[in-house]
C-alpha cells in the first residue's frame, strides 16, 4: 500500500472517528424518515420551528467550552432565571414583545448572580466541571422550587390570582404565556410553499452568531481560549483564570436566561416547576449530535446538531408506533437517545484523551531509545 | 483614566438598559378591554342600548353588537382606538365614530360602555374596572407537579 492510500485510510479513519455520532443520526433520520411517513414541508417546517426555538439556548454552552470548562450543565440556573423573569414579566401584564424584550432585562441580574455562584464553585472544582455544575443545577432548581413555591405571593408580591395558586401564596403549575405566544416568530415571518421562517427569530439567532464570533477575537476572548488550552501556561501569561472561568460562566448563564425566554414565547407557556429541568441535557445532547465534543464546539455543530437531534425527535414517536405499533416505544427511543449520546461522547472523549496520553508516551519512548542508541 | 472611561461607560451601558426596561413596561402593558351596548343608569337618567353597533378595530371588524352585547379585545399600550358604526333606532342610518381611549395603567380589565361614550358622559360613567372572578377550576387548590420530566414533544 502506498503511502498516499494509507494517508487518504488515516483521513477517512480520523473523519469517521470525530463524525461517529452525528453519522450515527444520518443513518437513524434516514431510516426513520420514510418510515414515518411524514411530507418534506412538514418536516422542514417542525425544524426551522424547532431551530428558532432551541439554537439561542444552544448557542449559550458555546462560551464554556471555549474557556475549557466543558458542557455546561449549569445553564438550566440561567433558565430558572429567565422562568422567574417571566412569571414576573406576567403577573405586571407586560404583553407582546416588550414583554419578552423586559424579561430579558429581569432575567439578567437573577442570572448574573446565579452564574457567579455557579462559577466560584466551579473553580474550586477544576477538571470537574460537568458533574459539579449538574449538581449545582439541582441544588438551585431546589432554591428555586422553595422561591416559587412558598415565597411569591407570601414575601414577593405577586398580584394575579391567574398566576397565583388559590391558596394564596405559590405559582399555579402552568403560567399563561398567551399574551407574548409566538409574538417574535410571528413579526416579520415569511411563508414559503406552506413552510413559517420566523425571521426575526432566526436574525436574532444569527446576531448572536456574529456575536460570539466577535467575542472569539477580543482580548477576553483570547484568554479564554487560552485558559481552556493550558490554565497554568494562561496564568504564567499573566491572565486572570480564575475570573475569565467565572466570566465565561456568567455569560454561558446569561445568554441560557434569554434563550429560555424565547423558547417559552414559542411553546406560549410556562411549566413553572419542570420546564427548565431537562433543558440542559436536551441542549448539550443536541450539541453533541452535532459534532461538537467535551473541549471543541463549533457554531457549526449547533446548527447540525439541533437539526438532527429534532429530526430524530420528530421522526422518532412516528416511526416507533408504525414497526412496533406502539408510539411509546418512539418516546422511549428519544430519551434513551439524549443520554445515550451524551454518555457515548463522554466515552468517546476520554478515549481520545487516552489515545493522545499514550501517543505522546510513545513518542517520548521512541526519543528515548534513540538518544540511547547515539550514546 | 482609562479605568474613569471604562467605569462610564459601564455606567451609561447600566443606564440605558434601565431605560429600555421602563420603557418597556410603559408600552408593554397590556390591557383586556369589554366594550359592550348595554343600557347604562347614571345620575338617575337612563341611556338607551343601540339598535347595532359594529366595533371595528386594527381595522378588522371585531364584533357587531346588538342590544345587551358585549365583546372584547385585548390592547398592547395606554391608549386605544376603535370604529363604531352605530345604528342607533331600527331604520336609521349608521353613523360613524371614532373613539379614542386613554387607558388608565393599573387596571387590567376595562370595561367601556358605548351608549355613556356617545352621551357624552364623564369618563367614571362609561368607563369602570373589570374584575374577572375566577372560575370555579381556577379556584380550586391544584397539586404541584415538581417531577424532573418534562414532555419530550415540547421540547
Amino acid at each position: 500500500m502506498s503511502t498516499k492510500q494509507q494517508n487518504a485510510g488515516k483521513t477517512a479513519l480520523n473523519f469517521l472517528r470525530n463524525n461517529t455520532v452525528p453519522l450515527m443520526f444520518i443513518i437513524i433520520c434516514a431510516v426513520c424518515i420514510p418510515i414515518s411517513g411524514f411530507s418534506p414541508s412538514y418536516l422542514l417546517n417542525e425544524i426551522i420551528t424547532r431551530l428558532g426555538r432551541n439554537a439561542f439556548l444552544i448557542l449559550s454552552l458555546l462560551i464554556p467550552i471555549m474557556a475549557g470548562m466543558g458542557l455546561n450543565f449549569g445553564m438550566t440556573l440561567g433558565a430558572m432565571a429567565g422562568e422567574m423573569a417571566l412569571i414576573f414579566v406576567s403577573d405586571w401584564q407586560i404583553w407582546g414583545i416588550p414583554g419578552v424584550v423586559l424579561a430579558m432585562i429581569v432575567s439578567i441580574p437573577f442570572s448574573v448572580i446565579l452564574g457567579l455562584i455557579c462559577g466560584k464553585i466551579l473553580n474550586m472544582a477544576k477538571g470537574r466541571e460537568m458533574i459539579t455544575s449538574y449538581i449545582i443545577s439541582f441544588f438551585i432548581n431546589g432554591i428555586y422550587q422553595l422561591i416559587v413555591l412558598y415565597l411569591m405571593g407570601s414575601v414577593i408580591p405577586i398580584a394575579h390570582g391567574s398566576i397565583k395558586l388559590p391558596r394564596g401564596y405559590g405559582i399555579r403549575n402552568t403560567v399563561s404565556l398567551l399574551n407574548m405566544r409566538q409574538c417574535i416568530d410571528n413579526l416579520l415571518a415569511i411563508r414559503i410553499g406552506g413552510v413559517k421562517i420566523p425571521a426575526l427569530t432566526l436574525l436574532i439567532i444569527a446576531l448572536m452568531c456574529l456575536l460570539i464570533v466577535w467575542f472569539r477575537r477580543t482580548k477576553l476572548g483570547q484568554d479564554m481560549r487560552a485558559v481552556g488550552q493550558d490554565m497554568q501556561v494562561a496564568r504564567d501569561a499573566g491572565i486572570n483564570v480564575e475570573r475569565t472561568r467565572i466570566i465565561s460562566i456568567v455569560i454561558s448563564t446569561v445568554l441560557a436566561g434569554f434563550g429560555m425566554i424565547l423558547y417559552l414565547q414559542n411553546i406560549g407557556n410556562l411549566s413553572t416547576y419542570s420546564a427548565h429541568s431537562q433543558v440542559g441535557m436536551f441542549c448539550i445532547a443536541a450539541l453533541l449530535v452535532g459534532g461538537a465534543s467535551v473541549d471543541r464546539a463549533s457554531i457549526g455543530n449547533v446548527f447540525l446538531g439541533v437539526t438532527l437531534f429534532h429530526l430524530m425527535f420528530i421522526v422518532a414517536p412516528q416511526a416507533g408506533a408504525k414497526i412496533t405499533g406502539d408510539s411509546m416505544i418512539g418516546e422511549y427511543f428519544r430519551v434513551f437517545v439524549s443520554y445515550g449520546v451524551i454518555t457515548l461522547a463522554l466515552i468517546m472523549y476520554e478515549m481520545k484523551k487516552r489515545r493522545q496520553k499514550a501517543s505522546i508516551g510513545e513518542q517520548l519512548a521512541l526519543a528515548q531509545k534513540e538518544e540511547e542508541q547515539h550514546e | 483614566m482609562n479605568n474613569k472611561r471604562k467605569w462610564i461607560f459601564r455606567g451609561c451601558t447600566l443606564l440605558a438598559i434601565l431605560l429600555i426596561a421602563v420603557l418597556m413596561f410603559i408600552v408593554g402593558r397590556g390591557h383586556t378591554v369589554y366594550i359592550d351596548n348595554k343600557t347604562l343608569e347614571y345620575n338617575g337618567e337612563s341611556y338607551g342600548a343601540l339598535q347595532k353597533s359594529e366595533v371595528w378595530v386594527g381595522g378588522e371588524r371585531l364584533s357587531k353588537l346588538g342590544k345587551r352585547d358585549r365583546t372584547m379585545t385585548t390592547v398592547i399600550g395606554n391608549s386605544f382606538e376603535m370604529k363604531l358604526i352605530n345604528t342607533v333606532n331600527k331604520g336609521d342610518e349608521p353613523t360613524e365614530t371614532t373613539v379614542k381611549i386613554s387607558l388608565p395603567y393599573g387596571w387590567d380589565g376595562i370595561l367601556v360602555n358605548i351608549p355613556g361614550y356617545l352621551a357624552n358622559l364623564p369618563q367614571e360613567a362609561w368607563m369602570t374596572e373589570f374584575i374577572i372572578e375566577p372560575t370555579a377550576e381556577e379556584a380550586t387548590d391544584e397539586e404541584e407537579t415538581t417531577e424532573d420530566d418534562i414532555p419530550m414533544g415540547d421540547f
